[in-house]
């Protein structure tokens, strides 16, 4: 599916116009006895005229499951693209020229992906591309990113492949590439920030409960070494299947028998549409450990109001009561473009990764490919979670966002509090035994 | 391993077993009935899920009154679909039949994308969905035991309808010879109306559970659509007194084995198909 983003955006209301490709200061009428210096501005007005005129606008390919199982992050991305798009050719679009976009639909499913990303190197013939979830249908890619390469700022796929015997995950395959780039951080980056925060909430053990997909497997993995690593004892790691995967939906199994290990912490990795049935059985079941911590891609907003959400602490992205001053920005921008505030941290980073482009792309002064990749290796790029530049992470020196990123919530009183790291907290951490 | 943790397995078994029958038997009506295989039927299950949800944040309206709004609107549904699209292809190969709900499916799913968005959607605000009752170490969730009374219910009231009702033979008596069941003064058209609109009015109700038991999404249709023609193939197609049965067979086997194998969560869609294909050969073996 093609959306033409930039047509939708012209007609949104609320929304900002490119900027009227003539000068504003008013011109004198033309006549035969103009002066030197007035025929010195006509003569650069109009040539400048003309060069935007002539100016290629550079278009970005961007991959999102707008459809399928998780289509909810695939339109957070949408969302949070859209917003940034309006933005940069509100403020001059790229090298004088209205940003252009052409958004694919992936529905997070290797061969829609693979045949999105071919149409866009083959029909389309664009050399940039953001987005990008799932990582399953990410290694799906590989193979054709490779054959392609074009400059690739992937906000997806976090499997890495780090620690895993006989697997070989996205950070190992593509390392060594110099036109990719990983803006979401990778599973070890997501376990070191969650493990940071269990290891000194003060539970000296941990249950954990795992969906069984590339997501999950991986991520309990990790968790349980580090976890064990900082002292605390891991009596059970159970996998279950997602709900967004075809799962049933029936995790009294899997919470029994973390019940029946009596451990402080319930930590659970799956999906968005894990989280109500889960909690709702753990309080059904009657377990109460001091901590519930949970670790999918995104909540449902309207989990916040239920009664069995209180005290139910999470890892999230990106929450709007980020106390920093671009958070407030960028929620009040969203806000009025969408009509509710961001939901998904997906929408954050696909906002942050679009604007990365444009601010690359200006800089170099040129949309050659080379030269942009340059300035994206060096430049410092705005976000609603903070500054953040590419940097290094376990395999790759071209890695954007890490462990730092994370942030933990709690659901206290139907509100998402920031309780973790403390420089960002909004709350304390409440026990709720 | 802990008795208790058998014992939960299988009262967590059991009360799955009624979610799984209900929507399985509207499944099996169409099929029984009509003769054809509703590969849309997980999608009205989806939308009674997404009404309950709209029906609950905008009008405030409980699910369990909802009920009440949901299962007329998806009989409405199922009867406009039933004569705008299934009508006209009773004649035409199974395989049309099948590509056109399929398409309906994919129709009523994007619908759904289109107005509610892809996010899981949840009713947030209602005490009783995490309230459940200890005894001797067992817990029983209320929503649960709740909704396996109500399909329970709704089956056996749907197999005496059948057998008992006016209304019920004529659905049988069409079943069975259609042409015939039309010599004899049957409106047959209007009787597969019937059939398919209530297939879609309990795939509606199953919806309205789902939507107080788990978050639903646009596309949470295609596994219980999945789930239910498996088995509706294992109680023998179209035969809806075998339905509990089979659901109670296949909810029960999930439970056990994830209860008693380890990780076997992961497993419970294996045991499901499992089953299905032993069901297959076994009946196969026996027709030679």
């Amino acid at each position: 599916m093609t959306a033409p983003l930039s047509s939708l955006l012209r007609h949104t209301p609320g929304c900002p116009s490119f900027p009227p490709l003539v000068a504003k200061t008013p011109l004198a009428p033309f006549s035969h006895s103009l002066g030197g210096n007035m025929k010195r501005i006509l003569t650069l007005a109009l040539a400048s005229l003309f060069a935007m005129a002539l100016a290629q606008p550079v278009t970005i390919g961007l991959m999102s499951p707008l459809t399928g199982g998780a289509a909810g992050t695939g339109q957070a991305q949408k969302a949070g693209f859209e917003l940034a798009l309006a933005e940069i050719n509100a403020a001059g679009g790229v090298l004088g020229a209205p940003l252009e976009v052409i958004l694919e639909d992936t529905q997070a499913n290797a061969e829609v992906a693979l045949a999105a990303f071919e149409k866009l190197m083959t029909e389309d013939g664009v050399s940039f591309i953001a987005g990008g979830y799932s990582s399953g249908a990410t290694l799906g890619l590989i193979q054709s990113f490779k054959t392609f390469q074009p400059v690739i700022a992937w906000i997806g796929g976090a499997v890495s492949g780090v620690g895993i015997d006989g697997f070989d995950g996205i950070e190992e395959l593509l390392a060594e590439d110099p036109w990719f780039f990983h803006v979401h951080p990778w599973d070890y980056q997501n376990v070191e920030a969650a493990t940071n925060f269990v290891s000194g909430s003060g539970v000296n053990s941990v249950a954990l409960l795992h969906e069984d997909s590339a997501f999950g497997g991986p991520g309990a993995a990790g968790a349980q070494g580090l976890l064990e690593a900082a002292g605390l004892t891991v009596p059970i790691r159970e996998a279950f299947t997602s709900t967004l995967l075809g799962g049933s939906g029936d995790f009294r199994p899997a919470i029994s028998k973390a019940q029946a290990t009596d451990a402080d912490m319930l930590y659970w990795i799956g999906y968005d549409s894990d989280v109500v049935p889960l909690i709702g059985q753990v309080r059904e079941l009657g377990y109460v450990p001091n901590q519930i911590f949970g670790a999918p891609p995104g909540w449902p907003s309207e989990f916040a109001a239920a009664p069995e959400a209180q005290c139910v602490t999470g890892l999230i992205g990106f929450l709007p009561n980020l106390p920093n001053p671009e958070a407030r920005t960028f929620t009040d921008a969203y806000t009025a473009l969408h009509g509710s505030e961001p939901d998904n941290y997906m929408a954050a980073l696909a906002y942050a990764t679009l604007w990365m482009y444009a601010d690359a792309i200006n800089a170099a002064g040129t949309a050659d490919e080379e030269a942009v990749m340059e300035q994206m290796r060096s430049m410092t790029f705005g976000s609603p979670m903070g500054d953040w530049s590419f940097g290094q992470s376990e395999l790759t020196s071209q890695q954007g966002f890490g462990a730092d990123m994370w942030l933990v919530f709690q659901y206290q009183d139907g509100v998402r509090e920031i309780v973790y790291p403390l420089s960002k907290a909004t709350a304390p951490l409440a026990t709720c035994r | 391993m802990d008795p208790s943790l058998i014992l939960q397995a299988i009262v967590s078994g059991v009360l799955a077993s009624g979610l799984y029958a209900l929507v399985s038997v509207g499944l099996a009506l169409a099929i029984g009935v009509i003769g054809i295989v509703n590969f849309a039927h997980g999608e009205f299950f989806m939308i009674g899920a997404f009404l309950t949800y709209t029906l609950f944040v905008v009008f405030g309206i409980d699910p369990v009154l909802a009920v009440l709004f949901v299962a007329p609107a998806l009989f409405l549904l199922g009867a406009v679909l039933y004569r705008s699209t299934i009508q006209h292809v009773l004649s035409a190969p199974e395989l049309n039949q099948m590509l056109l709900t399929f398409g309906i499916g994919i129709v009523l799913q994007n619908l759904a994308l289109l107005i509610w968005g892809g996010d899981p959607v949840s009713i947030a605000g209602i005490e009783y969905r995490s309230v459940g009752y200890r005894f001797a170490g067992i817990s029983v969730g209320l929503v649960s035991l709740v909704s396996f009374a109500v399909s329970l219910a709704l089956v056996i009231g749907l197999n005496l309808a059948l057998t008992r009702t006016r209304l019920g033979r004529a659905m049988r008596a069409v079943a069975q010879n259609r042409t015939g069941a039309a010599l004899v003064g049957l409106e047959v058209n209007r009787v597969y109306l019937v059939a398919f609109a209530l297939s879609a009015l309990l795939a509606g109700i199953g919806g309205v559970m789902i939507a107080v038991i788990q978050s639903p999404t646009p596309t949470i249709g295609l596994a219980f659509t999945l789930k239910a023609f498996s088995i509706t193939v294992l109680a023998g197609l179209g035969n809806i007194r075998g339905i509990l049965a089979a659901s109670l067979v296949v909810a029960l086997s999930e439970s056990l084995v994830a209860t008693l194998v380890p990780n076997g969560g992961t497993l419970s869609n294996a045991v499901f198909f499992a089953i299905i294909f032993l069901a297959l050969v076994w009946r196969s073996r026996r027709t030679v």
